[in-house]
């Protein structure tokens, strides 16, 4: 029982370091949190499943599609709406909450609700762990998790786009001195992050149903996630997913699964207390302060 | 075909509100020659800078590098077409070693080009420009975040980083500001040396007597205007110069 809560927690933390990764990384190289995100999520839900059911596309088709689509999406959502918003914080949260409210909503409004809207498993069958019996999809999850944190790391410490990126989100005026042409980063930045909650939502949605409010609970995991972790620490959001997984399983295992909002609000609460800027985040020195 | 001077900067003006930060300079500058920019403190030094690197639109009057107008080009397509520069404050990339600090802009499409479509080996260059600038090789400095490098470093840094684009045009602003009097006289034959490999040097500075070492030519500003251009000799000579930095009597 214990060591089946474990496993479970572990996917669970997997699954929030999935979701919260796209979001981190936009806002660790540009400092913009898309709140768009969620609805990105969800967009890739609903446009895998009219591939497969309205186009026909098989799902090694449609999978990949989306998650290029949806790059895309993040991309344009850049090109046209926060490019002429840049710098301006607070207008950027409000732009890309409106956007995503508008696509979250009008999604609603076409109907898209029920339990036929799922995603089949991209892996059928299960293993066992000792006693206990873990599903391919989830297995697959953890696969998937483990691999783009690996591949996330390589590609920001060793490509040349990666260190563009880390310039920029230093340093913008001295990167831009050095030929680095910051929009099109911030732009790539947005499409990386699409592109990375997309293959979140690829691996993740097959276990659940797709619905409009998988938008909203998405964007306040990778949020108390980022908030835990620190904003725009990579290390923040796997330890902070870890934290927030296993407790929310433990406490859904030993206290009852209406608990477990319980444990991400409270998280939230006790770190914003002790520690606004997250465990990993970077706190302004008292001397910034004043 | 026509020859152009290296830099041309023509009535550039530039108003911040109901400031005028710069008020119609003139002035060109020549393949392989070496200017001083001097002034007070608010006449106009770092704008101008800013202003010709495109960190700043102009209100008016353009700039022309090799005969092509720059003004209104962002700082990225500056930086690539050749012209580097340092900031007053030094701006690293904090949390990355010095070396590579130095990486990202041999990343550049500039440098790739220019070295005929290959990069090389960039930790082995990036080193080798730091050596150049004056770390110790031998030593774990480059390999140090620059978070953690004394101040001394930090502007040898970013002049290493301006280097690294391998500019045709290198603008410094206020390098020798906070050196001590040793570290200044390590870098002054280091300047000289990029002098002598041709480079094309503009130089802000408040230290004037190694400036006036090192330049051929000064102009002066003071309220966003001109107020003198010559030799340094010339200058220090000038009535209005005097008055600028002494005040009148």
């Amino acid at each position: 029982m214990f060591l089946g809560t474990l496993v479970y927690g572990i996917v669970n933390s997997v699954i929030l370091a999935l979701v919260a990764l796209g979001f981190n990384l936009t806002f660790g190289i540009s400092g913009i949190a898309n709140f768009a995100y969620g609805a990105l999520y969800v967009l890739t839900g609903y446009g895998v499943w009219i591939l497969l059911n309205e186009v026909g596309l098989p799902l090694f088709l449609a999978a990949p599609a989306m998650v290029v689509l949806t790059a895309m999406a993040g991309a344009l959502l850049y090109r046209v709406v926060l490019i002429r918003l840049r710098g301006m914080a607070i207008s950027e949260v409000i732009a890309t909450f409106g956007v995503g409210l508008a696509v979250l909503e009008f999604f609603r409004y076409l109907g898209f609700i029920g339990f036929e809207y799922t995603l089949p498993p991209l892996l059928d069958g299960s293993l066992s762990i000792g006693p206990v019996f873990l599903d391919l999809q989830r297995a697959l999850i953890v696969i998937v998790g483990v691999t783009l944190t690996g591949v996330l790391w390589l590609f920001t410490h060793h490509t040349r786009l990666g260190l563009a990126f880390r310039g920029i989100a230093q340093d913008e005026h001295t990167a831009m001195c050095l030929g680095i042409h910051s929009d099109r980063v911030a732009m790539f930045s947005l499409a990386f992050g699409g592109g990375l909650c997309a293959l979140a939502a690829v691996v993740i949605l097959p276990i659940g149903t797709i619905s409009v409010d998988a938008g909203y609970d998405v964007l306040l995991e990778a949020l108390a996630v980022c908030i835990v972790g620190g904003l725009g620490s990579a290390v923040g959001v796997i330890v902070a997913s870890f934290i927030l997984g296993l407790a929310q399983t433990y406490t859904a295992m030993y206290m009852g699964s209406h608990w477990m909002m319980i444990v991400t609000l409270v998280a939230i609460l006790l770190i914003l207390t002790i520690r606004p800027s997250g465990l990993f985040g970077k706190q302004k020195e008292l001397e910034e302060r004043i | 075909m026509e020859v152009h001077p290296l830099l041309q900067v023509q009535e550039l003006t530039k108003d911040f509100g109901g400031l005028r930060a710069l008020d119609r300079i003139s002035f060109t500058l020549n393949q392989g020659e070496s200017l001083g920019i001097i002034g007070p403190n608010g006449s106009g030094k770092t704008t101008l800078v800013n202003v010709i690197t495109g960190f700043l639109r102009p209100t008016g009057g353009r700039v022309r590098f090799r005969g092509r107008t720059i003004s209104g080009m962002g700082p990225h397509r500056i930086a690539r077409l050749g012209l580097g520069r340092t900031f007053q404050m030094a701006r690293p990339f904090y949390h990355l070693p010095a070396y590579k600090n130095l990486v990202i802009p041999l990343f550049s499409p500039r440098v790739r080009r220019l070295a005929g479509g290959r990069y090389g080996d960039r930790d082995a260059v990036a080193i080798d420009l730091l050596e150049e600038v004056g770390f110790e090789r031998d030593s774990f400095v480059p390999f140090k975040p620059a978070s953690v490098l004394p101040h001394g470093y930090l502007k040898r840094l970013e002049l290493a980083r301006a280097l690294a684009i391998r500019p045709e045009l290198l603008i410094l602003d206020e390098l020798f500001s906070g050196l001590s009097m040793a570290e200044v006289s390590s870098t002054v034959p280091i300047i000289e040396h990029l002098q002598a490999q041709g480079i094309t040097l503009i130089m802000i500075e408040h230290r004037l007597r190694e400036l006036f070492r090192i330049v051929d030519r000064v102009i002066v500003l003071n309220f966003g205007r001109k107020i003198a251009e010559g030799t340094p000799a010339e200058v220090m000579e000038s009535e209005d110069v005097k008055k600028a930095y002494l005040g009148s009597e």
